[in-house]
Protein backbone atom coordinates (compact mmCIF):
# COMPACT_ATOMS: atom_id res chain seq x y z
CA UNK A 1 0.00 0.00 0.00
CA UNK A 2 1.28 3.47 -0.83
CA UNK A 3 0.49 6.83 0.64
CA UNK A 4 -2.34 8.31 -1.38
CA UNK A 5 -0.74 11.78 -1.28
CA UNK A 6 2.35 10.40 -2.95
CA UNK A 7 0.32 8.75 -5.69
CA UNK A 8 -1.73 11.92 -6.17
CA UNK A 9 1.45 13.93 -6.67
CA UNK A 10 2.80 11.40 -9.15
CA UNK A 11 -0.52 11.39 -11.01
CA UNK A 12 -0.54 15.20 -11.24
CA UNK A 13 3.02 15.15 -12.60
CA UNK A 14 2.08 12.40 -15.05
CA UNK A 15 -0.75 14.60 -16.32
CA UNK A 16 1.80 17.39 -16.81
CA UNK A 17 3.84 15.08 -19.05
CA UNK A 18 6.55 14.09 -16.56
CA UNK A 19 8.04 10.79 -17.77
CA UNK A 20 9.75 9.98 -14.47
CA UNK A 21 6.37 10.24 -12.69
CA UNK A 22 4.79 7.93 -15.28
CA UNK A 23 7.61 5.41 -14.80
CA UNK A 24 7.31 5.63 -11.01
CA UNK A 25 3.56 4.94 -11.23
CA UNK A 26 4.16 1.99 -13.54
CA UNK A 27 6.80 0.54 -11.20
CA UNK A 28 4.67 1.05 -8.09
CA UNK A 29 1.23 -0.01 -9.26
CA UNK A 30 1.96 -2.69 -11.85
CA UNK A 31 2.67 -5.54 -9.39
CA UNK A 32 -0.66 -5.10 -7.59
CA UNK A 33 -2.58 -4.62 -10.84
CA UNK A 34 -0.88 -7.73 -12.25
CA UNK A 35 -1.84 -9.69 -9.15
CA UNK A 36 -5.40 -8.38 -9.51
CA UNK A 37 -5.58 -9.98 -12.96
CA UNK A 38 -3.88 -13.22 -11.91
CA UNK A 39 -6.27 -13.68 -8.98
CA UNK A 40 -9.25 -12.88 -11.19
CA UNK A 41 -8.77 -16.11 -13.18
CA UNK A 42 -6.17 -14.91 -15.71
CA UNK A 43 -3.00 -16.88 -16.50
CA UNK A 44 0.33 -15.10 -16.12
CA UNK A 45 0.48 -14.56 -19.89
CA UNK A 46 -3.04 -13.14 -19.98
CA UNK A 47 -2.25 -10.97 -16.97
CA UNK A 48 0.78 -9.53 -18.82
CA UNK A 49 -1.45 -8.64 -21.79
CA UNK A 50 -4.15 -7.20 -19.54
CA UNK A 51 -1.59 -5.13 -17.66
CA UNK A 52 -0.29 -3.65 -20.90
CA UNK A 53 -3.81 -2.92 -22.11
CA UNK A 54 -4.69 -1.34 -18.78
CA UNK A 55 -1.74 1.05 -18.92
CA UNK A 56 -2.62 1.96 -22.49
CA UNK A 57 -6.18 2.78 -21.38
CA UNK A 58 -4.89 4.62 -18.29
CA UNK A 59 -2.68 6.69 -20.57
CA UNK A 60 -5.59 7.53 -22.88
CA UNK A 61 -7.85 8.44 -19.95
CA UNK A 62 -5.29 10.17 -17.69
CA UNK A 63 -7.00 13.55 -18.08
CA UNK A 64 -10.15 12.15 -16.39
CA UNK A 65 -8.36 11.97 -13.03
CA UNK A 66 -9.11 15.02 -10.88
CA UNK A 67 -6.60 16.21 -8.31
CA UNK A 68 -7.76 15.52 -4.78
CA UNK A 69 -9.78 12.43 -5.69
CA UNK A 70 -8.53 9.03 -4.45
CA UNK A 71 -6.08 7.54 -6.96
CA UNK A 72 -6.46 3.80 -6.45
CA UNK A 73 -10.20 3.61 -7.25
CA UNK A 74 -9.48 5.47 -10.49
CA UNK A 75 -6.82 2.91 -11.49
CA UNK A 76 -8.86 -0.09 -10.38
CA UNK A 77 -12.04 1.10 -12.11
CA UNK A 78 -10.11 1.05 -15.40
CA UNK A 79 -8.38 -2.26 -14.62
CA UNK A 80 -11.73 -3.80 -13.74
CA UNK A 81 -13.21 -2.55 -17.01
CA UNK A 82 -10.34 -4.19 -18.95
CA UNK A 83 -10.83 -7.42 -17.00
CA UNK A 84 -14.59 -7.53 -17.62
CA UNK A 85 -14.00 -6.82 -21.31
CA UNK A 86 -11.40 -9.59 -21.50
CA UNK A 87 -13.76 -12.01 -19.77
CA UNK A 88 -16.55 -11.22 -22.25
CA UNK A 89 -14.22 -11.59 -25.23
CA UNK A 90 -12.95 -14.91 -23.87
CA UNK A 91 -16.49 -16.17 -23.20
CA UNK A 92 -17.60 -15.20 -26.70
CA UNK A 93 -14.67 -16.85 -28.46
CA UNK A 94 -15.09 -19.92 -26.26
CA UNK A 95 -18.77 -20.18 -27.16
CA UNK A 96 -17.84 -19.89 -30.87
CA UNK A 97 -15.28 -22.66 -30.46
CA UNK A 98 -17.83 -24.77 -28.61
CA UNK A 99 -20.24 -24.40 -31.49
CA UNK A 100 -17.54 -25.45 -33.99
CA UNK A 101 -16.36 -28.50 -32.05
CA UNK A 102 -18.85 -31.26 -31.65
CA UNK A 103 -17.01 -32.57 -28.63
CA UNK A 104 -15.51 -29.57 -26.92
CA UNK A 105 -12.26 -30.11 -25.10
CA UNK A 106 -12.02 -29.14 -21.48
CA UNK A 107 -10.33 -25.77 -21.09
CA UNK A 108 -6.66 -26.03 -20.22
CA UNK A 109 -5.87 -25.36 -16.60
CA UNK A 110 -4.36 -21.91 -16.18
CA UNK A 111 -0.67 -21.73 -15.42
CA UNK A 112 -0.37 -21.74 -11.68
CA UNK A 113 1.75 -19.23 -9.92
CA UNK A 114 4.31 -20.49 -7.52
CA UNK A 115 3.96 -19.18 -4.01
CA UNK A 116 1.53 -16.79 -2.46
CA UNK A 117 -0.52 -15.79 -5.51
CA UNK A 118 -1.36 -19.43 -6.23
CA UNK A 119 -2.34 -19.95 -2.60
CA UNK A 120 -4.47 -16.88 -2.64
CA UNK A 121 -6.00 -17.89 -5.94
CA UNK A 122 -6.89 -21.29 -4.47
CA UNK A 123 -8.39 -19.64 -1.40
CA UNK A 124 -10.51 -17.21 -3.41
CA UNK A 125 -11.40 -19.60 -6.23
CA UNK A 126 -14.60 -20.69 -4.53
CA UNK A 127 -15.97 -17.15 -4.47
CA UNK A 128 -18.07 -15.53 -7.19
CA UNK A 129 -16.24 -12.92 -9.24
CA UNK A 130 -17.87 -9.92 -7.56
CA UNK A 131 -17.03 -11.14 -4.04
CA UNK A 132 -13.51 -12.15 -5.05
CA UNK A 133 -12.65 -8.69 -6.36
CA UNK A 134 -14.08 -7.01 -3.26
CA UNK A 135 -12.02 -9.22 -0.93
CA UNK A 136 -8.93 -8.64 -3.02
CA UNK A 137 -9.29 -4.87 -3.10
CA UNK A 138 -10.07 -4.67 0.62
CA UNK A 139 -7.56 -7.14 1.97
CA UNK A 140 -4.74 -7.42 -0.56
CA UNK A 141 -4.63 -3.93 -2.05
CA UNK A 142 -5.66 -2.36 1.25
CA UNK A 143 -8.35 -0.06 -0.10
CA UNK A 144 -11.07 1.34 2.17
CA UNK A 145 -14.75 0.41 1.80
CA UNK A 146 -15.38 3.81 0.21
CA UNK A 147 -12.55 3.31 -2.28
CA UNK A 148 -13.76 -0.18 -3.25
CA UNK A 149 -17.26 1.21 -3.72
CA UNK A 150 -15.85 3.85 -6.07
CA UNK A 151 -13.76 1.33 -8.02
CA UNK A 152 -16.66 -1.06 -8.47
CA UNK A 153 -19.33 1.62 -9.11
CA UNK A 154 -21.41 0.41 -6.20
CA UNK A 155 -22.44 1.57 -2.75
CA UNK A 156 -20.50 1.10 0.48
CA UNK A 157 -23.39 -1.04 1.76
CA UNK A 158 -23.14 -3.35 -1.22
CA UNK A 159 -19.37 -3.71 -0.73
CA UNK A 160 -19.87 -4.54 2.97
CA UNK A 161 -22.49 -7.12 2.06
CA UNK A 162 -20.25 -8.77 -0.55
CA UNK A 163 -17.30 -8.86 1.84
CA UNK A 164 -19.47 -10.34 4.58
CA UNK A 165 -20.82 -13.06 2.28
CA UNK A 166 -17.35 -13.81 0.97
CA UNK A 167 -16.03 -14.25 4.52
CA UNK A 168 -18.92 -16.55 5.37
CA UNK A 169 -18.14 -18.70 2.34
CA UNK A 170 -14.42 -18.76 3.10
CA UNK A 171 -15.06 -19.71 6.75
CA UNK A 172 -17.38 -22.45 5.62
CA UNK A 173 -14.81 -23.69 3.11
CA UNK A 174 -11.96 -23.61 5.60
CA UNK A 175 -14.01 -25.39 8.22
CA UNK A 176 -14.33 -28.47 6.05
CA UNK A 177 -11.89 -31.40 6.24
CA UNK A 178 -9.02 -30.99 3.75
CA UNK A 179 -9.59 -27.26 3.78
CA UNK A 180 -7.58 -24.68 1.93
CA UNK A 181 -6.07 -23.32 5.10
CA UNK A 182 -3.13 -25.70 5.07
CA UNK A 183 -2.24 -25.12 1.42
CA UNK A 184 -2.69 -21.38 1.75
CA UNK A 185 -0.37 -21.26 4.75
CA UNK A 186 2.23 -23.56 3.19
CA UNK A 187 5.81 -22.23 2.92
CA UNK A 188 6.35 -20.06 -0.16
CA UNK A 189 8.42 -21.27 -3.07
CA UNK A 190 9.52 -17.93 -4.40
CA UNK B 1 -11.04 -11.96 13.42
CA UNK B 2 -10.06 -15.42 12.22
CA UNK B 3 -7.27 -16.98 10.23
CA UNK B 4 -8.76 -15.88 6.89
CA UNK B 5 -7.40 -12.42 7.64
CA UNK B 6 -4.09 -13.96 8.58
CA UNK B 7 -3.90 -15.78 5.25
CA UNK B 8 -4.93 -12.73 3.26
CA UNK B 9 -2.50 -10.46 5.13
CA UNK B 10 0.27 -12.98 4.57
CA UNK B 11 -0.50 -13.11 0.85
CA UNK B 12 -0.72 -9.31 0.67
CA UNK B 13 2.70 -8.93 2.23
CA UNK B 14 4.31 -11.39 -0.19
CA UNK B 15 5.93 -9.74 -3.22
CA UNK B 16 4.42 -10.24 -6.65
CA UNK B 17 7.21 -9.52 -9.11
CA UNK B 18 6.38 -8.52 -12.68
CA UNK B 19 8.75 -9.09 -15.58
CA UNK B 20 10.96 -5.93 -15.69
CA UNK B 21 11.07 -6.16 -19.50
CA UNK B 22 7.28 -5.86 -19.56
CA UNK B 23 7.39 -2.77 -17.34
CA UNK B 24 10.09 -1.24 -19.54
CA UNK B 25 8.01 -1.92 -22.62
CA UNK B 26 4.95 -0.26 -21.01
CA UNK B 27 7.04 2.75 -19.96
CA UNK B 28 8.51 3.09 -23.46
CA UNK B 29 5.11 2.94 -25.19
CA UNK B 30 3.68 5.54 -22.78
CA UNK B 31 6.78 7.73 -23.07
CA UNK B 32 6.46 7.78 -26.86
CA UNK B 33 3.14 9.64 -26.56
CA UNK B 34 3.60 11.62 -23.36
CA UNK B 35 2.44 15.21 -23.45
CA UNK B 36 0.74 17.41 -20.86
CA UNK B 37 -3.03 17.01 -20.61
CA UNK B 38 -5.66 19.29 -19.12
CA UNK B 39 -7.72 17.50 -16.44
CA UNK B 40 -11.47 17.38 -16.99
CA UNK B 41 -13.41 20.30 -15.40
CA UNK B 42 -14.77 19.98 -11.85
CA UNK B 43 -17.80 17.79 -11.30
CA UNK B 44 -20.12 20.68 -10.33
CA UNK B 45 -19.28 22.58 -13.50
CA UNK B 46 -20.02 19.63 -15.77
CA UNK B 47 -23.23 18.83 -13.88
CA UNK B 48 -24.37 22.44 -14.10
CA UNK B 49 -23.49 22.52 -17.79
CA UNK B 50 -25.59 19.43 -18.49
CA UNK B 51 -28.60 20.79 -16.59
CA UNK B 52 -28.26 24.06 -18.48
CA UNK B 53 -28.11 22.27 -21.86
CA UNK B 54 -31.15 20.10 -21.06
CA UNK B 55 -33.19 23.05 -19.70
CA UNK B 56 -32.24 25.31 -22.62
CA UNK B 57 -33.20 22.74 -25.26
CA UNK B 58 -36.49 21.89 -23.50
CA UNK B 59 -37.41 25.58 -23.17
CA UNK B 60 -36.41 26.32 -26.78
CA UNK B 61 -38.55 23.38 -27.97
CA UNK B 62 -41.53 24.62 -25.96
CA UNK B 63 -40.99 28.16 -27.24
CA UNK B 64 -41.23 26.91 -30.81
CA UNK B 65 -44.33 24.76 -30.15
CA UNK B 66 -45.97 27.16 -27.66
CA UNK B 67 -46.19 27.25 -23.85
CA UNK B 68 -49.77 25.96 -23.82
CA UNK B 69 -49.22 23.42 -21.07
CA UNK B 70 -47.61 25.59 -18.44
CA UNK B 71 -50.12 28.38 -19.08
CA UNK B 72 -53.00 26.05 -18.18
CA UNK B 73 -51.39 24.59 -15.07
CA UNK B 74 -52.29 25.98 -11.65
CA UNK B 75 -49.63 27.46 -9.41
CA UNK B 76 -49.73 24.33 -7.22
CA UNK B 77 -49.30 22.10 -10.28
CA UNK B 78 -46.28 24.12 -11.36
CA UNK B 79 -44.83 24.14 -7.85
CA UNK B 80 -45.01 20.36 -7.68
CA UNK B 81 -44.10 19.38 -11.23
CA UNK B 82 -41.21 21.63 -12.21
CA UNK B 83 -39.12 21.31 -9.03
CA UNK B 84 -39.43 17.52 -9.39
CA UNK B 85 -38.25 17.74 -13.00
CA UNK B 86 -35.39 20.04 -11.97
CA UNK B 87 -34.35 17.60 -9.23
CA UNK B 88 -34.46 14.63 -11.59
CA UNK B 89 -32.49 16.55 -14.23
CA UNK B 90 -29.84 17.42 -11.64
CA UNK B 91 -29.59 13.83 -10.40
CA UNK B 92 -29.35 12.49 -13.95
CA UNK B 93 -26.72 15.09 -14.85
CA UNK B 94 -24.66 14.24 -11.74
CA UNK B 95 -24.95 10.53 -12.55
CA UNK B 96 -23.82 11.23 -16.14
CA UNK B 97 -20.72 13.02 -14.90
CA UNK B 98 -19.98 10.12 -12.54
CA UNK B 99 -20.30 7.61 -15.37
CA UNK B 100 -17.57 9.27 -17.44
CA UNK B 101 -15.16 9.62 -14.51
CA UNK B 102 -13.50 6.32 -13.49
CA UNK B 103 -13.53 5.65 -9.76
CA UNK B 104 -16.03 8.35 -8.91
CA UNK B 105 -18.57 8.06 -6.11
CA UNK B 106 -21.92 6.78 -7.31
CA UNK B 107 -24.81 8.53 -5.58
CA UNK B 108 -27.52 6.80 -7.56
CA UNK B 109 -27.42 3.75 -9.82
CA UNK B 110 -28.62 4.11 -13.44
CA UNK B 111 -31.42 1.60 -12.85
CA UNK B 112 -32.58 3.31 -9.68
CA UNK B 113 -32.47 6.69 -11.40
CA UNK B 114 -34.57 5.42 -14.33
CA UNK B 115 -37.10 3.47 -12.27
CA UNK B 116 -37.25 6.02 -9.45
CA UNK B 117 -37.54 8.90 -11.92
CA UNK B 118 -40.38 7.28 -13.83
CA UNK B 119 -42.24 6.25 -10.65
CA UNK B 120 -41.96 9.71 -9.12
CA UNK B 121 -43.23 11.30 -12.35
CA UNK B 122 -46.12 8.83 -12.47
CA UNK B 123 -46.98 9.58 -8.85
CA UNK B 124 -47.00 13.35 -9.41
CA UNK B 125 -49.05 13.01 -12.61
CA UNK B 126 -51.55 10.79 -10.80
CA UNK B 127 -51.87 13.39 -8.03
CA UNK B 128 -52.14 16.43 -10.31
CA UNK B 129 -54.36 15.32 -13.15
CA UNK B 130 -57.96 14.18 -12.71
CA UNK B 131 -59.22 13.91 -16.29
CA UNK B 132 -59.68 10.19 -16.93
CA UNK B 133 -60.90 10.49 -20.54
CA UNK B 134 -58.93 9.01 -23.41
CA UNK B 135 -59.97 11.11 -26.41
CA UNK B 136 -57.71 10.62 -29.45
CA UNK B 137 -55.48 8.59 -27.17
CA UNK B 138 -53.21 7.08 -29.83
CA UNK B 139 -52.75 9.96 -32.33
CA UNK B 140 -52.19 12.55 -29.59
CA UNK B 141 -49.98 10.16 -27.69
CA UNK B 142 -47.76 9.40 -30.66
CA UNK B 143 -47.50 13.12 -31.44
CA UNK B 144 -46.32 13.82 -27.86
CA UNK B 145 -43.93 10.86 -27.82
CA UNK B 146 -42.41 12.00 -31.12
CA UNK B 147 -42.11 15.60 -29.97
CA UNK B 148 -40.48 14.50 -26.70
CA UNK B 149 -38.00 12.29 -28.50
CA UNK B 150 -37.22 15.09 -30.96
CA UNK B 151 -36.10 17.11 -27.93
CA UNK B 152 -34.24 14.14 -26.44
CA UNK B 153 -32.04 13.74 -29.53
CA UNK B 154 -30.43 17.22 -29.51
CA UNK B 155 -30.16 17.01 -25.70
CA UNK B 156 -28.25 13.74 -26.04
CA UNK B 157 -25.96 15.39 -28.58
CA UNK B 158 -25.43 18.28 -26.15
CA UNK B 159 -24.64 15.80 -23.36
CA UNK B 160 -22.12 14.08 -25.59
CA UNK B 161 -20.52 17.43 -26.43
CA UNK B 162 -20.17 18.47 -22.78
CA UNK B 163 -18.83 15.07 -21.71
CA UNK B 164 -16.81 14.22 -24.83
CA UNK B 165 -13.48 14.19 -22.94
CA UNK B 166 -14.72 11.66 -20.39
CA UNK B 167 -13.99 7.95 -20.23
CA UNK B 168 -16.95 5.65 -19.64
CA UNK B 169 -15.82 2.44 -17.96
CA UNK B 170 -19.30 1.04 -18.55
CA UNK B 171 -20.75 2.34 -21.85
CA UNK B 172 -24.13 0.64 -21.30
CA UNK B 173 -24.60 2.27 -17.94
CA UNK B 174 -23.37 5.63 -19.26
CA UNK B 175 -25.72 5.36 -22.25
CA UNK B 176 -28.68 4.56 -20.00
CA UNK B 177 -28.03 7.57 -17.77
CA UNK B 178 -27.45 9.92 -20.71
CA UNK B 179 -30.66 8.61 -22.32
CA UNK B 180 -32.55 9.19 -19.06
CA UNK B 181 -31.29 12.77 -18.89
CA UNK B 182 -32.21 13.42 -22.53
CA UNK B 183 -35.64 11.85 -21.99
CA UNK B 184 -36.24 14.06 -18.94
CA UNK B 185 -35.53 17.09 -21.12
CA UNK B 186 -38.20 15.76 -23.49
CA UNK B 187 -40.69 15.42 -20.62
CA UNK B 188 -39.87 18.94 -19.42
CA UNK B 189 -40.64 20.30 -22.89
CA UNK B 190 -43.93 18.37 -22.99
CA UNK B 191 -45.00 19.72 -19.60
CA UNK B 192 -44.33 23.23 -20.83
CA UNK B 193 -46.06 22.68 -24.16
CA UNK B 194 -48.76 19.96 -24.03
CA UNK B 195 -52.24 21.21 -23.05
CA UNK B 196 -53.64 17.67 -22.88
CA UNK B 197 -54.12 16.93 -19.17
CA UNK B 198 -55.78 13.53 -19.53
CA UNK B 199 -54.09 11.46 -16.87
CA UNK B 200 -53.52 8.34 -18.99
CA UNK B 201 -52.11 10.41 -21.84
CA UNK B 202 -49.62 12.14 -19.57
CA UNK B 203 -48.69 9.00 -17.64
CA UNK B 204 -48.10 6.81 -20.67
CA UNK B 205 -46.90 9.04 -23.48
CA UNK B 206 -45.02 11.73 -21.58
CA UNK B 207 -43.29 9.32 -19.22
CA UNK B 208 -42.70 6.95 -22.15
CA UNK B 209 -40.24 9.48 -23.58
CA UNK B 210 -37.84 8.77 -20.66
CA UNK B 211 -38.16 5.03 -21.08
CA UNK B 212 -37.63 5.04 -24.86
CA UNK B 213 -34.75 7.50 -24.60
CA UNK B 214 -33.02 5.49 -21.84
CA UNK B 215 -33.48 2.28 -23.84
CA UNK B 216 -31.95 3.97 -26.90
CA UNK B 217 -29.01 5.14 -24.77
CA UNK B 218 -28.47 1.64 -23.40
CA UNK B 219 -28.62 0.21 -26.92
CA UNK B 220 -25.99 2.70 -28.11
CA UNK B 221 -23.86 1.63 -25.14
CA UNK B 222 -24.20 -2.00 -26.17
CA UNK B 223 -23.14 -1.10 -29.72
CA UNK B 224 -20.17 0.84 -28.34
CA UNK B 225 -19.15 -2.16 -26.22
CA UNK B 226 -19.37 -4.45 -29.22
CA UNK B 227 -17.31 -2.03 -31.32
CA UNK B 228 -14.63 -1.82 -28.62
CA UNK B 229 -14.43 -5.61 -28.48
CA UNK B 230 -13.87 -5.98 -32.23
Amino acid sequence: MYADRDLETLMARYQQGDFSAATALIQRLSPQLHRFFVIQFASRGDADDLLQETWLRIHQARHTYRAGEPVLPWFYAIARHIRVDHYRKASRSKSKEDRLDELPELPAAPEKEAGSTADLEALLATLPQSQREVVEMLKIVGMSLEEVARATSSSVGSVKQKAHRAYEKLRDRMGRPGSLARSAKAPRNG
Amino acid sequence: MDNIDEILNHAAAAPHPVNPALLDSIARSIGADLRPVRPVPPRWLLTGGLVLVAAAIATAGAAVLGFHGVQNLTAIDRALLFPLLALLLWLAAAACVGEITPGSRRFVSPRFLLVGGILSLLAVFAILFRDYQTINFLPQGIACLTAGLLIAVPTALGVWFVLRRGFAVNPVSAGTVAGTLAGLAGVAMLELHCPNFEVFHVMLWHTGVVLVSAAAGAWLGILRNAALRQ
